[in-house]
């Protein structure tokens, strides 16, 4: 294998530590959560150059495209939840214990 | 001849001129009270003459003045009846109306409005002699109505106050009540006799005559406050002291008796409501007599015993005595009317004072007043020889001797002991003993105006018993023989009455503090009757009607059963399937932990 997919690898399991172990911030999560579609698309893209798949050629605009939309989406509920609190803190989401 | 007539139509007509005049502003006169009074007792003298007439030659007279209209076959006049009731009744009550506007010269005389209530007072009048003279169901009506209406207007005199008005409303529902069973009387006669005149109604033979009497009784309930439709005769006492006087001793309240006297020949035959009678005016008497004998308001013990002698004349009635409980009528109007003025003389001197446990020691310091009170008290209880002798004994004795209901019979005589004991009790309170008033207030009676009246009706309490008995002609023949006892009964008993509330009323001076008993309880709260039919009904019906609009309708069925019914179900169902903790951080870091372990386990299998 070689040796450049390992380090991209590598970047997609240190954003992915990142997104689960985290402090106080749920921002922080979600940067990681982009810094795994960037490292993703960034591999797919190598691959599909390097192996002259041309047929896949549009996969990583795709995979761009559904990043954007996901990142609103994760925005949309910080901003949410944002709004109730002032701050995204985690710990202040713990209104579902009943 | 002639004067019969013409001097029957100039009585009714003098007493509407006050009225009429109101178009030439005289009302607004200051001396409109005495020209009131003055009338009334130029009325009286003139209506003596027919009365006069009547009892030399027992001559009868109907006037039929004016054909209002005709109703198919239905003809409608105004007619005056003028027979034995009608043409006694109506001296009678000109000299205790007279009597009584004369006292309210002197009671009211501090009233702004007294031109108003002496105008209500004529009014209430005139329309008291329509009921008497009427010849037909449609004019006694026209009276009936017009004094229920005149007692609604006076009872409610000091309108500013709430218990007034509800004691004036009370009186028009309880007599509206009772001109359902008159209206269904008169609609029964209309259908089956096709007249509302008296003497087509008498002449017409009839098979089963129930149904219009058993009408006319109730209508005699609402009016003469019988036992179920009673409580508003003690509420009236609201209004002043000359309407109580006037209306509910004397005059209207014998409104339903005198209509059962009208229809005598119809209820000599029908034994089933004779009976009826009876027994309703023996509950009455008994009733209202156990109700007098604890309450503490002078005027509320004189509307009891009103009440009481009200039962008695039902109950002659009832024992087939029409002319009987007419005698009674004229005599109990007198010392009635007596009794009532004496208390406003009382209250007016005590300043207002109407609770007799603060009354007391008025025997020297009102003399006049204390003598009527008295007479008045004797004349009641059947003294002998004095006015209501005359007519309560031969009563008693009639009752004792005819074949008749035992237990109404009981009822009566212990409802005439009855009468004694509160009698009793009223004079023991109100005029011996150590007074109970404040000291600093004026007693006067010295003002011609109530001397006079009270004078007046004094004479009457004592000789117009006397007077009326030997000079009627006589219609129906009293019993003559009977053994000892039953003669001297009624007399037993008024003094065992008499004994008993001394020695009760004595014993009250070195009591201590007891709590009261139950039938002490059952007496002062009229027996539980106004308060279980007066609030308990309403207030079930009120509230049934609440809570099915606005808990049923409302609340349950239009928001309950499906929008929060699924928002609860809802709510309720995921927190008992969620058990979800919010703890995001350790869901994360669970997954990394299940990450690596999968890695480790999946990599490295030997």
């Amino acid at each position: 294998m070689p040796v450049v997919y390992v380090n991209i690898f590598l970047a997609f399991i240190v954003s992915l530590v990142g997104l689960l172990i985290y402090r106080s911030h749920l921002m922080s999560s979600l940067l990681c959560l982009e810094g795994m579609m960037l490292s993703l698309f960034v591999m797919l893209t190598v691959t599909v150059l390097n192996n002259h798949f041309t047929l896949a050629n549009m996969a990583p605009i795709i995979l761009l495209v559904f990043a954007a939309c996901e990142a609103a989406l994760g925005l949309s509920l910080l901003v949410m939840v944002s709004n109730t609190y002032g701050t995204d803190y985690v710990q202040n989401l713990n209104l579902l214990q009943c | 001849m002639n004067l019969f007539t013409s001097s029957i139509i100039m009585t009714l007509l003098m007493l509407t001129m006050p009225i009429i005049l109101t178009s030439a502003s005289t009302h607004k006169n200051k001396s409109y009270p005495q020209y009131v009074k003055t009338t009334v007792s130029y009325a009286f003298m003139i209506s003596t003459i027919p009365m006069v007439m009547f009892l030399y030659s027992g001559q009868e007279v109907i006037i039929s003045n004016w054909h209002w209209m005709t109703i198919q076959t239905l003809k409608l006049t105004l007619s005056f009846k003028l027979d034995y009731f009608s043409v006694i009744f109506m001296p009678v009550a000109l000299f205790v109306t007279w009597s009584i506007m004369e006292f309210s010269i002197w009671y009211m005389h501090t009233d702004l409005n007294i031109n108003h209530f002496f105008k209500y007072l004529l009014m209430f009048l005139i329309t008291m002699m329509i009921l008497v003279t009427a010849n037909n169901l449609l004019q006694l009506f026209i009276g009936w109505e017009g004094v229920g209406i005149m007692s609604f207007l006076l009872i409610g005199w000091w309108y500013g106050r709430a218990d007034a008005n509800t004691a004036a409303l009370q009186a028009v529902l309880y007599n509206r009540i009772g001109d359902v069973g008159f209206i269904m009387a008169m609609a029964w006669f209309l259908l089956n006799t096709n007249a509302w005149d008296f003497q087509q109604i008498f002449a017409i033979e009839h098979e089963n005559l129930n149904i219009p009497l058993a009408g006319l009784l109730l209508a005699a309930t609402g009016k003469s406050a019988q036992f179920g439709l009673h409580p508003w005769l003690p509420s009236a006492m609201e209004g002043p002291t000359p309407v109580s006087a006037l209306l509910h001793s004397s005059t209207m309240v014998v409104a339903g008796v005198f209509l059962l006297i009208r229809f005598y020949p119809l209820m000599e035959h029908n034994k089933t409501i004779q009976t009826a009678t009876l027994c309703l005016g023996a509950m009455t008497t008994l009733f209202t007599a156990a109700c007098a004998l604890t309450q503490n308001d002078i005027k509320k013990i004189i509307a009891f015993s009103t009440s009481s002698q009200l039962g008695l004349m039902i109950v002659t009635i009832g024992i087939n005595q029409p002319h009987l409980a007419f005698l009674h009528i004229c005599t109990h109007a007198f010392f009635k009317a007596m009794l009532f003025m004496c208390s406003g003389s009382i209250i007016h001197s005590l300043n207002d004072e109407q609770d007799i446990r603060k009354m007391g020691g008025l025997f020297k310091a009102l003399p006049l007043t204390t003598t009527a009170l008295i007479i008045g008290v004797l004349a009641l209880t059947g003294m002998p020889f004095l006015t209501g002798f005359y007519s309560k004994d031969l009563i008693i004795e009639t009752a004792n001797t005819s074949y008749t209901n035992a237990w109404a019979l009981l009822t009566t005589l212990v409802a005439t002991s009855m009468t004694a004991a509160y009698s009793t009790r009223i004079v023991f309170f109100v005029l011996l003993g150590q007074p109970r008033f404040n000291p600093v207030i004026i007693i006067n009676e010295n003002n011609p105006l109530l001397i006079n009246s009270i004078k007046r009706l004094l004479l009457g309490s004592i000789f117009a018993g006397y007077l009326i008995f030997h000079n009627i002609t006589p219609t129906t023949i009293p019993q003559m023989t009977m053994p000892c006892y039953l003669k001297m009964m009624a007399l037993a008993v008024t003094m065992l009455g008499f004994i008993l509330a001394l020695e009760l009323n004595s014993t009250t001076q070195t009591l201590k503090l007891d709590y009261p008993q139950n039938p002490f309880k059952f007496s002062i709260q009229l027996g539980y009757f106004p308060i279980i039919i007066h609030r308990l009904l309403p207030m079930m019906s009120l509230s049934m009607s609440q809570k099915m609009a606005s808990m049923l309708l409302d609340t349950t069925w239009l928001e309950n059963v499906l929008p929060k019914s699924i928002s609860y179900f809802q709510m309720k169902s995921s927190i008992t399937v969620s058990n979800q903790k919010g703890l995001i951080k350790l869901y994360f870091l669970s997954f990394m932990i299940t990450l690596i372990l999968s890695f480790f386990v999946l990599n490295f299998h030997e």
